[in-house]
């Protein structure tokens, strides 16, 4: 019995190794496998690696020691670990919507006749080209104190000033506020090049039968960039969670926490307090909320 | 014939030894150096490098300057990956938690060298206490920097208010002159110069932030006044509004429009200042208890264990500490040097910043480890991770303190524990 069985597997295995050896395999395989050591030593061994580091208590020059699940136990019952999330989910949330309300408004704006539109055109892309770096400078330059821009303008309307980076609330304000003023270009060209390529004769024939601006809107402009929509939605929903920049340059991810994202917290533990493994599992479970995000989206995508 | 061949042998081996020696290569020390100025900094230690490369035909250093921006990504990425270099300043405790990973070679046959022949006397103790690490000497201390009182005396002047000399005076002078666009104290809550006032004033009130055992002092009741004093500060409506959300050079651009009457910063901070002229600092403060106490920090000169040559890193170390008067007064380093030889000089005038604040804060300096002696792995954490900025902005914004400092407490512990 054992022998007939033993048997059957190497007959098996057999079958697939010359099913291996068959040119309609190694061919296609040959011509594949630069890629895939490529993609194996750039993406998949560091994430293995980082993975290994987030069930170890290891800090950044010492291997540390296997620790199980116990770094994910700790910050699933951590109170700090809930406000970060809360904030990164706003944060992003707020972002996907500024940039997308703004960056729809200025493409449409510009996806009609009018004068001087390659000049408005380059000049909005001006926050997406600046490093992030002298953006986040401008920003809390202009929101510093008293003396700072906003607060020069509130004092036309004869307000008293507003001390934007000492306030938990308008800070998270300005974050996103800066966020979304940096992101909202890459959104109205990627709409821009959608609206471009709706046929024009929808709305022509719209016209014909009586169809509002507002119906035309709904109706046809919407559903033709839902595609399209729902790509940079992604995008922008996965740039603003893995977003280091604006709330780091601008505001340390303070006051007292207020703007710590999930990726500045992965910062904190891992060059704050030297701890790799927290680091890398608060990386992993950022990264497995985006791999969820990614799926559903993506479904979605597939079934409108 | 046997000792024609023997006596050959001997001039041969010899001279081969001699044409060894002299064909061989001097000792290669990679040197990075932080910037401890501004920009002429790098061109004055460039500089010293060349002159001691010039002095000595044993030794070839290779300068290299780093930022500070990323400074302990660019250590630990460099030791992780052994391509550390030989020699190397550094922030305050690099040393030590660099040392824990076995990483830094101790200084402490330097020490000795130097004891042995009198000069180290020229280093006050406890600029070396404060680099010993469990009986060694982690670092070499080449420049402090402390934390001190600055006041704007127009501003007092203008309100008819007497520099203060304890927290008392200091919460009332601060109240009297605020008004008008015009505030008591500047501090700068969203980076370490806020934390570093608020740590000032629990080691003047007699608290810090550790136990001589190293362990959590910071429910200490001495550090639960220092945080009262600095939210009644706030409560007053004396602190400036901005402070949560000032970053360091915020706060200093707003001590110097006379926006404040007061700010903790380094003794030469204001030196270069368009306001230096109405800028003084004022003697260690003493608390209600009538303690004096100020933060310091010792930065040093490390050696790294994987060196190819420590007596050549140990020999650039000490003739680099012997002769780095140039750093201050080409370079415009910013801290004080710890020898008493170089502070002597003109460079230092009577009466100046430097000299003021080495004499009369002498008696008032405490580590950041303070209580606990000397330095340990834990410090470039705690001063890192930012818990203690938390603190600071939560007790200037009102929260409770005793829910703020169980907060901070709760970090510490983990850091300690880690």
């Amino acid at each position: 019995m054992m022998d007939t069985s033993a048997g059957r597997s190497i007959s098996v295995w057999r079958r697939c190794a010359r099913r291996l050896r068959h040119p309609d395999v190694t061919v296609p395989l040959t011509f594949l496998l630069p890629s895939l050591i490529l993609l194996f030593g750039l993406i998949a061994y560091p994430m293995g690696v980082g993975f290994w580091l987030s069930l170890t208590d290891g800090s950044l020059l010492r291997a540390g020691e296997f620790v199980g699940l116990s770094n994910y136990a700790d910050l699933l019952t951590s109170n700090e670990f809930y406000k970060v999330l809360r904030f990164s989910t706003i944060y992003a949330v707020a972002n996907v919507m500024g940039c997308y309300v703004l960056g729809l408004s200025l493409a449409l704006l510009m996806n009609r006749a009018m004068p001087g539109k390659g000049v408005f055109r380059v000049l909005l892309l001006l926050p997406w080209i600046i490093p992030s770096l002298v953006a986040a400078i401008g920003w809390r330059w202009m929101a510093a104190d008293e003396h700072a821009l906003f607060n020069q303008f509130l004092r036309l309307f004869g307000s008293s000033p507003i001390y934007f980076l000492s306030d938990q609330t308008w800070t998270i304000v300005i974050v996103i506020a800066a966020k979304i003023w940096r992101s909202f270009p890459f959104m109205m060209l990627s709409l821009l090049a959608a609206l471009q390529g709706i046929d024009r004769s929808l709305y022509e024939a719209a016209a014909i039968d009586g169809a509002t601006r507002w119906q035309m809107f709904w109706e046809i402009t919407l559903p033709q960039i839902k595609t399209v929509s729902i790509v940079l939605a992604l995008l922008m929903t996965i740039w603003s969670v893995n977003d280091f920049d604006m709330p780091w340059l601008i505001a340390q991810g303070g006051p007292a926490g207020a703007t710590e994202n999930l990726i500045v917290y992965a910062f904190r533990f891992t060059f704050g307090r030297n701890d790799v493994g927290m680091g890398a599992a608060v990386s992993f479970f950022t990264m497995l909320v985006l791999m969820i995000l990614v799926v559903v989206m993506l479904r979605r995508q597939k079934d409108s | 014939m046997l000792r024609l061949w023997s006596g050959l042998t001997t001039v041969l081996t010899s001279a081969a030894i001699f044409a060894y020696a002299a064909s061989a290569e001097p000792a290669e020390i990679e040197f990075w150096d932080m910037i401890w100025g501004s920009k002429e900094y790098p061109v004055a230690a460039q500089a010293l490098v060349d002159e001691f490369n010039a002095s000595q035909d044993d030794v070839e250093v290779n300068y290299r300057s780093v930022p500070w921006s990323g400074w302990y990504e660019t250590f630990v990425t460099a030791v992780a990956s052994g391509s550390a270099p030989d020699v190397s300043t550094g922030a305050s405790f690099q040393a030590v938690q660099l040392y824990d990973f076995d990483a830094i070679m101790p200084v402490d046959a330097l020490i000795e060298e130097m004891r042995a022949d009198g000069t180290i006397a020229d280093i006050p103790q406890r600029y070396l206490d404060a680099m010993q690490y469990d009986g060694v000497h982690v670092g070499f201390p080449w420049n402090t920097a402390m934390r001190v009182w600055f006041y704007r005396a127009d501003i007092l002047a203008e309100h008819g208010v007497e520099p203060p000399t304890n927290w008392d005076e200091l919460r009332a002078a601060a109240r009297a002159v605020t008004g008008d666009g015009t505030y008591g104290v500047v501090f700068a809550g969203a980076d370490g110069g806020g934390q570093h006032s608020m740590h000032t004033l629990m080691l003047n009130n007699g608290g810090g932030v550790f136990t001589e055992d190293r362990t959590s002092n910071l429910s200490a009741e001495e550090n639960v006044e220092a945080l009262e004093f600095i939210q009644a500060l706030a409560q007053d409506g004396s602190v400036h509004p901005a402070s949560i959300g000032y970053k360091s050079g915020d706060a200093h651009q707003a001590f110097e429009r006379g926006d404040a009457a007061f700010i903790v910063d380094i003794p030469s901070r204001f030196a270069k200042s368009p306001a230096a002229g109405s800028i003084r600092m004022l003697p260690p403060l003493k608390s209600p208890d009538g303690e004096i106490g100020a933060l310091y920090f010792v930065n040093n000169i490390m050696v790294y264990s994987d060196t190819q040559h420590p007596e050549a890193a140990l020999k650039f170390v000490r003739w680099w500490s012997e002769n780095n008067l140039p750093l201050w007064t080409e370079g415009a380093a910013g801290q004080i040097p710890v020898r008493a030889s170089l502070l002597e000089d003109d460079h230092f005038p009577e009466g100046g910043d430097a000299r003021v604040a080495v004499t009369q804060y002498s008696d008032a300096l405490k580590t950041f480890g303070s209580k606990a002696d000397g330095a340990f792995p834990a410090l470039n954490s705690v001063d890192g991770d930012g818990f203690l900025r938390t603190l600071i902005q939560d007790v200037l914004s009102g929260k409770d303190i005793s829910a703020a400092l169980e907060q901070a407490e709760k970090q510490l512990t983990a850091i300690l524990d880690n």
